[in-house]
């Protein structure tokens, strides 16, 4: 492969590789707390795109029990500028980050409550999934958006470099997902690794028994760390969205399926092994060649499947022996 | 015959989706949560569809006339259990959480191959499949879908009678004890998995004519999920909670049709409702037998990624 081909795929792979890091640690910051994988998480995913789309003025279309609503229409603060679409995927994203705490309060605390099998609350957020996927549709309808155009400001609409005679193409949006994801996962990995707080959640995801036995409220860290997961989620959802419109209400469904195999295969409730999956899924995928294209989806899959065989325990993943 | 003509479709529905849960519940009676049961019903039913349809097999179609649907159901259980040997041997050497996403990842990538290949029909998959013995109504299915079930429920009853069926129960409830105690835990598991395999396998090529049409939507994540959800809800302690589980679950939307657009939103509450206050499953709740003993657990949670039974194996 020449060289500006090669560029071009890495610098694509890591675009899409950052929104699934950032996806992927919603998944695992629940699972290394629970030891549960809230499957609901594709949904948080769907609706953080949908509650930006709402912000940034979009309009619905025939269908739904919204039709033709535009809550916030040209002329508001929250439209036609940067700063506005920016403000929205905030607010977004902190509603994706309620919803996850709704769910955590729905499915998984009256679980944990009785002590019950772990594969009931799967099932019980495979419901909650089932529940906000189809109230999306009904609201809204089953077509896909776009977002308006021009939502990232005056911005040129692509960086370009040379190099020999070819030109590498970066879209504006590639950039600043890239940007956004890596900024986010630093300050998550400040908060988890330096603050008080995240000290508290990684001893409740050491041993919640002992957790609260040193004063530590558990209950108050697991709903803190669904919020984290859901904005993450919801802001992952708006970041897709932007690049490439959103594709329904089962717009997140797919991603949530990828999403399990990034943290797999970085290793479950690893934060850098959720960053370092989801890059090398986006790597692995851009360079899939354009005649194999239709096979792209399976490769995130396949990947998954091998490390399974190899090392079930994930890139950096810490081994587990067996109890007795 | 009028009420057969008025229910018989939703009553095969039902059967059908029942068997589909059996089929997830064989690894289970071994305690391996396997989530690859659309994937095989997915493969046999292409083996079906392509058989009855290929131009390619028109020759055999004529010489064997009705004999070719028994010769679909073989291949397909054929098939199926060579893949699920393939698939299982490696993939049986996860355990909980690690093997349930292991095969839905082996789900999607047939998925995926079916959805691309030439020989499924791309992304339109099969369509126009011939009925076998001249079936015209759709509530004759009852009479493939009746026998079949009371066969694999015979064969459960003997299996777990049986000192395989021990053995599997003794790798559910302590796998290391089990094989402390001679029983070979990877032998039972693949054999467990590839009875499922088997199971969904033949009802896929069964119900690739009571469908009509194949395509890539038979085989998906969404489909792993309802199965789990008929075996959870049913109770996945005995054979009959999966067929309830399936027969129930399957029914509700129909059940639910008047409310059209809602009966989903309410299929959704009522996984969330049913695995919050019947813990056992319905059948579980129904009998009498007291409750399998639980291991101890910690006050409020799980111990996190290295508690039972969501446990990584390295040994």
């Amino acid at each position: 492969m020449e060289l500006s081909g090669f560029l071009q795929n890495v610098l694509n792979g890591l675009a899409i590789g950052s929104v699934y890091a950032i996806f992927a640690l919603g998944y695992t910051l629940v699972f290394s707390i629970l030891g549960i994988i809230n499957f609901a998480h594709g949904a948080v995913f769907t609706l953080g795109a949908y509650f930006t789309y709402t912000l940034i003025s979009g309009q619905f279309s025939d269908n739904g029990l919204l039709k033709g609503l535009n809550l916030f229409p040209n002329g508001s603060p929250l439209s036609g500028s940067a700063w506005g679409f920016a403000l929205s995927a905030l607010i977004g994203s902190l509603l994706a980050g309620v919803v996850a705490v709704i769910i955590e309060r729905l499915a998984f605390r009256p679980m944990r409550t009785r002590s019950a099998d772990p594969l009931l609350a799967l099932v019980s957020s495979l419901g909650v999934a089932l529940v906000i996927v189809n109230l999306i549709q009904i609201l809204v309808g089953a077509e896909s958006y776009s977002f308006p155009d021009g939502i990232y400001g005056n911005l040129p609409p692509a960086l370009l470099f040379h190099l020999g005679d070819k030109t590498i193409i970066i879209r504006t949006v590639q950039v600043i997902i890239f940007a956004v994801s890596m900024v986010l996962l630093l300050v998550l990995g400040w908060v988890i690794g330096r603050t008080r707080t995240g000290k508290a959640l990684r001893a409740v995801a050491e041993n919640p028994g002992t957790a609260s036995l040193l004063g530590i409220s558990v209950d108050r860290f697991v709903i803190i760390t669904f919020f984290l997961s859901g904005l993450l989620g919801g802001l992952a959802g708006t970041l897709v969205g932007s690049s490439f419109g959103i594709a329904g209400p089962y717009f997140g469904v797919t991603f949530g399926l990828k999403g399990l195999a990034v943290i797999v295969l970085g290793g479950l409730g690893s934060i850098p092994g959720a960053v370092v999956g989801g890059l090398v899924i986006g790597l692995a995928e851009a360079f899939v060649p354009s005649q194999y294209s239709a096979y792209k989806e399976a490769v995130a899959f396949a990947l998954l499947f091998i490390i399974l065989l190899v090392r079930p325990q994930g890139l950096l993943g810490q081994a587990q022996i067996q109890k007795v | 015959m009028e009420f057969l003509q008025q229910y018989g479709f939703l009553i095969a529905t039902m059967l059908q989706q029942g068997l589909l849960g059996l089929s997830l519940y064989a690894p289970l009676m071994a305690g391996q949560l396997s989530l690859a049961s659309p994937g095989f019903y997915a493969v046999g039913g292409y083996i079906a569809a392509i058989l009855l349809t290929n131009p390619a097999f028109a020759g055999w179609r004529d010489s064997l006339g009705y004999g070719i649907y028994p010769l679909t159901w073989l291949l397909a259980a054929l098939a199926c259990a060579l893949l699920g040997l393939l698939v299982g041997v490696p993939a049986l050497r996860l355990r909980g959480i690690y093997l349930a996403l292991a095969t839905i990842a082996f789900v999607e990538i047939l998925r995926v191959l079916s959805l691309n290949l030439e020989i499924t029909g791309g992304a339109v998959g099969i369509f126009a499949i011939p009925q076998p013995f001249g079936f015209v109504d759709r509530w004759q299915y009852l009479w493939l879908f009746l026998p079949l079930l009371i066969l694999t429920l015979l064969f459960f009853r003997q299996l777990s009678k049986s000192r395989t069926g021990r053995a599997f129960r003794a790798i559910r409830e302590d796998e290391l004890a089990a094989d402390a105690m001679g029983v070979s835990p990877t032998r039972y598991k693949v054999l467990a998995f590839v009875i499922g395999a088997v199971l969904a396998g033949i009802v896929g090529s069964m119900s690739a004519p009571f469908l009509n049409t194949w395509n890539a939507k038979q085989g998906t994540f969404d489909a792993s999920i309802a199965y789990l959800a008929f075996v959870l809800i049913g109770g996945s302690r005995s054979m009959w909670g999966p067929l309830v589980g399936g027969a129930l679950l399957s029914a509700l939307p129909e059940v639910l049709r008047g409310l059209a657009d809602w009966r989903l939103v309410i299929n959704g509450l009522v996984l969330v409702v049913a695995s919050l206050y019947l813990p056992q499953g319905i059948v579980g709740s129904l009998s009498r037998k007291p409750k399998p003993p639980t291991r101890p657990k910690p006050p409020t949670l799980n111990e996190g990624p290295s508690g039972p039974p969501y446990t990584s194996e390295t040994t």
